[in-house]
């Protein structure tokens, strides 16, 4: 009897003690890029995703904490490294979870990267792509606030050369605000950002 | 006593799992340290970064054997096999990764285009946006160094090479005819629409092994991988129609492009040189149907082209014009399938049949010829790792050519040829470094026909001096079967070759590129004869030669001023050769020793609108006066062109286009035809030779209607 309950305790806790193991990897890693450490929190996400090969999200993180940095001035030598680090990273994610509206919008974002970098090269390749993402992704998570907020503000990126109407377009971003406010993410780490962003950009429609 | 003993068990089990350190030192090539590698065991959360010289130290409770995983961006990952027991202080080398941006490649004789390409000279948006190209690929082709503007002709000439010395590829397997009918002296356009083509790779010479029958150049244009979004394409051209249209569904997408080109109207308006009956039409369609598989890609891509035009062509040696009635049919198709498998695997394997008939009357005298050319091609590509890779494979080649010659109530001659050519290439491509690759390769081909066998060598390899500068040099040996025109009459001859060195530098920084090249081409076995033009009793034989040695010199700048791309393109050639039925050694006809190309394009945000500027100069090209003794002495005055483009975006999707060429309207003078014999006073009368119309204008509209403006709409209903 004994036996049975220590071999019983045991299960549970080496899972209770995976369970924290895994929360605290990712606490530790989401405070690192908190504050300001990427790579650190970058290299930290992907040991995570080695040791949880069944998880979308280290992965995930690993796209967004790379893409995010992408986007910095002061890295533009690296951006080709950097994208390329993140998308490696996103097909990973992908592969153990297809048809998630995140990762859909994770996609969209390193293609905007990517047009960032040389828009006249990349912009007629990723451009289409990245709307036919947003609107793939709408159609699986109408209410996802990052999938509404998103879609609107690379709609603005490019109104000034599509003349594609900017009004309709901060209509939009504002009606994701309450959408991020209502929006409950699963656990504590699935994606929650993206309310401050939105912010900012309904603060520039006015 | 039995809860404490259970509870001390977990403590242990929990905390007791003996701990092992692991450390070392993680270094590159040079032995300097790597700082901010990422180190952990794979499949555990036991992990860490290296310090400022490179050290790591970490605890796991993983035991035994175990892979270590060291990641640094650039670099190649490292999964090292470890025991965790006496992994300690030891030290791991990264390679640095060769499939960066800054890694070298071998760019010697290589212009890239499009998405794929690192260093990307043109892109596929510059075919339609150069002034004076006119949507033509071949026409923005010959703004690169290498080529030669033959006003008269229409097709790329490169590097003292005929225009027949190029071959072109789409999806890596061959077309054998890639341009549209003509007759003397009205140029010719490439058959391909730039929209479905989505990169290319321009070789002026030294290609890879997998390409042969071409003894100057090739020219790969790939297909798009994907469609990107539906659409629909409308254009309305002042002289033409065009309508596009792509579908997706699922893993498949259909583009189709079909064009109705009709030059009467804009005829009637500006009048020709040349005497037509009736002006140039054609009906042309393309498509392109892709399935994408799980681990593969099929396409299919097939051309249709009817085409008809009926002139009545001067010549000296008549007082009347010779009317030539033209009717071209012409079909491709192609199919190819490229996918991985196995362990690094890649298979290509492709098929294309073309199909050409041309009726042609000339007075009264017909002519009707058809040609039915297939290329088979199997290729196969095993990467032993980043820097090692091997390909090798095998392309079967089938050629028939009829012709039927109807002399006016005369006989009729029977002419024609069918030829096969098996071919096997191997090729090797290996990065020693990041700055040092080399690319070897052989072809053997057996051509049935001409009953020989050839072998030809190529290598290439490329060296990086510094961060953006690095050094390439290719070497290779070419052979390709005489044209159409010899071998009908005679299937004794043989192939004609040419060796190629060419030494390149490039230099390319932050949208900045220079190159230069210099090359020596040693042209040999070149088919001559001995007849005024070639008949069914001329005696043909391969005792021709020649050479070609010049400087190309390329600069790109897309930086230095802002919303402004520019490229200049400057040739240098000295050439010569004794074929044909010339009687020695000279530069032919098709040659300018100098030739200056300045392309530029400048985006004018207000008013939505990117104007562009080509100016294309080159020197006289050689003539033969026979009223002169010495053979090819007479020379043409220099040839320029000065075209101007404005396209207006007027909205995204729209876009007004208008283009004029030869704005100066440059009298240009290709060359002269002289009398087969001499007048009264013994002195041989000319012609000359002009283009069809001294300037062109062009207007064009464009309208893309795509899904996303479309949901757009809807949702502004």
């Amino acid at each position: 009897m004994t036996k049975i309950i220590t071999t019983i305790a045991l299960f549970v806790c080496s899972l209770l003690s995976a369970q924290t193991q895994f929360e605290q990897g990712m606490g530790r890693s989401l405070g690192l890029w908190g504050e300001g450490k990427a790579q650190e929190a970058s290299d930290l996400m992907e040991r995570i995703s080695a040791a949880e090969k069944t998880n979308w999200l280290p992965n995930y993180y690993v796209a967004l904490i790379n893409t995010t940095e992408a986007f910095k001035p002061a890295n533009k030598a690296k951006v080709a490294a950097l994208l390329e680090k993140a998308q490696n990273a996103q097909d990973a994610a992908t592969m153990i979870s297809p048809n998630n509206p995140e990762l859909m919008v994770m996609q969209a974002m390193i293609y905007t990267a990517m047009i960032v970098q040389d828009p006249m090269v990349n912009g007629m390749k990723y451009s289409p792509k990245v709307m036919e993402l947003y609107t793939k992704a709408r159609i699986i998570a109408p209410e996802n606030p990052r999938v509404v907020f998103s879609k609107a503000d690379f709609e603005m990126g490019g109104a000034q050369w599509t003349g594609a109407d900017v009004k309709k377009l901060c209509e939009e971003i504002a009606s994701s605000i309450p959408l991020f406010e209502r929006f409950k993410p699963e656990t504590p780490f699935h994606p929650n950002w993206g309310l401050e962003r939105a912010q900012q950009s309904l603060k520039n429609c006015k | 006593m039995k809860t404490i003993y259970t509870f001390l068990f977990f403590l242990v089990v929990l905390t007791g799992n003996a701990q092992q350190i692991v450390s070392g030192t993680v270094l590159d090539e040079k032995s300097k340290p790597i700082v901010g590698a990422n180190i952990f065991i794979d499949g555990t959360y036991d992990g860490t970064s290296s310090d400022e010289n490179g050290n790591f130290k970490f605890t796991t409770t993983a035991k035994g054997n175990q892979i270590l995983v060291i990641s640094f961006l650039t670099y190649e990952t490292l999964k090292a096999p470890i025991d965790v027991a006496t992994c300690q202080d030891k030290s791991f080398k990264l390679k640095e990764s060769v499939n960066t941006l800054d890694a070298v490649i071998v760019t010697a004789g290589t212009f890239d285009a499009g998405d794929k390409a690192r260093v990307s000279v043109l892109k596929p948006l510059d075919i339609v946006t150069t002034a004076g190209a006119m949507g033509d690929i071949v026409s923005a082709l010959q703004t690169l160094p290498g080529t030669q503007t033959v006003g008269e002709d229409g097709r790329l000439f490169v590097r003292g090479g005929e225009a027949d010395e190029t071959q072109t590829f789409v999806d890596g397997i061959r077309v054998a005819q890639p341009y549209g009918a003509t007759t003397a002296n009205v140029p010719t356009r490439g058959r391909f629409s730039p929209f479905l083509f989505s990169g290319m790779s321009f070789s002026t010479g030294g290609y890879s092994a997998e390409y042969g029958e071409a003894l100057s150049s090739v020219l790969l244009l790939n297909t798009q991988d994907e469609a990107v979004e539906e659409k629909t394409d409308i254009s309305l051209m002042t002289v033409g129609l065009g309508l596009a249209n792509t579908q997706k569904w699922g893993n498949n997408s259909l583009s189709f492009n079909s064009a109705y080109i009709n030059l009467a109207p804009y005829q009637k308006v500006f009048p020709q040189r040349a005497d037509w009956n009736k002006p140039f039409q054609s009906l042309s369609g393309e498509s392109v149907y892709r399935h994408s598989f799980t681990n593969g890609l099929f396409k299919l891509y097939a051309a249709f082209d009817a085409s008809q035009f009926d002139i009545n062509s001067e010549s000296i040696n008549n007082p009347d014009k010779i009317r030539v009635d033209l009717d071209n049919n012409n079909f491709y198709l192609n199919s190819s399938y490229k996918g991985n498998f196995g362990s690094q695997w890649q298979l290509f394997t492709g098929l294309s049949y073309g199909y050409s008939q041309n009726k042609i009357g000339i007075d009264s005298d017909n002519v009707a010829n058809s040609e039915h050319s297939s290329h088979l091609k199997l290729k196969l590509k095993k990467s032993f790792s980043d820097r090692v890779k091997l390909s090798f494979g095998g392309d079967y080649f089938i050629t028939k050519f009829d012709e039927e010659f109807k002399a006016y109530e005369g006989n009729t001659f029977n002419s024609g040829y069918d030829a096969n050519i098996a071919a096997f290439f191997t090729e090797a491509d290996i990065f020693f470094s990041k700055k040092f690759a080399v690319k070897l390769g052989a072809r053997i081909s057996n051509n049935d026909l001409l009953q020989e066998t050839v072998i030809a060598p190529r290598a290439s390899l490329a060296y990086k001096i510094s961060k953006n500068g690095q050094f390439s040099f290719a070497y290779g040996s070419f052979t390709q079967a005489p044209r159409q025109d010899y071998l009908k009459y005679a299937d004794y001859l043989d192939s004609e070759k040419a060796q190629h060195y060419i030494l390149n530098y490039q230099y390319s920084k932050d949208r900045r590129t220079f190159r230069a090249e210099v090359y020596f081409k040693d042209y040999s076995d070149l088919v001559k004869y001995d007849t005024e033009a070639t008949q069914f009793n001329s005696d043909f034989n391969n005792s021709g030669t020649g050479y070609a040695r010049g400087l190309d010199v390329f600069w790109r700048d897309n930086k230095t001023i802002k919303n402004v791309e520019y490229w200049i393109s400057y040739s240098y050639i000295d050439t010569q050769r004794n074929y044909k039925n010339f009687t020695a050694e000279v530069t032919p006809s098709f040659v300018a020793n100098h030739s200056l190309s300045v392309v530029s394009k400048w985006w004018i945000n207000k008013l939505k609108s990117q104007v562009s500027i080509t100016n294309s100069f080159s020197t006289g090209r050689p003539f033969n006066n026979p009223n002169e003794t010495q053979f090819m002495n007479g020379r043409t005055k220099g040839y320029n062109n000065l075209s101007l483009g404005w396209a207006y975006l007027m909205t995204q999707q729209k876009i007004l286009y208008f283009s004029v060429s030869n704005v100066l309207g440059t009298a240009n003078v290709f060359g002269y035809e002289y009398a087969n014999s001499p007048n009264t006073d013994g002195v041989y009368n000319r012609r000359t030779i002009r283009p069809t119309a001294d300037q062109f204008f062009f207007v064009g509209f464009f309208w893309t209607i795509s899904e996303n403006k479309k949901e757009n709409q809807l949702d502004n209903l």
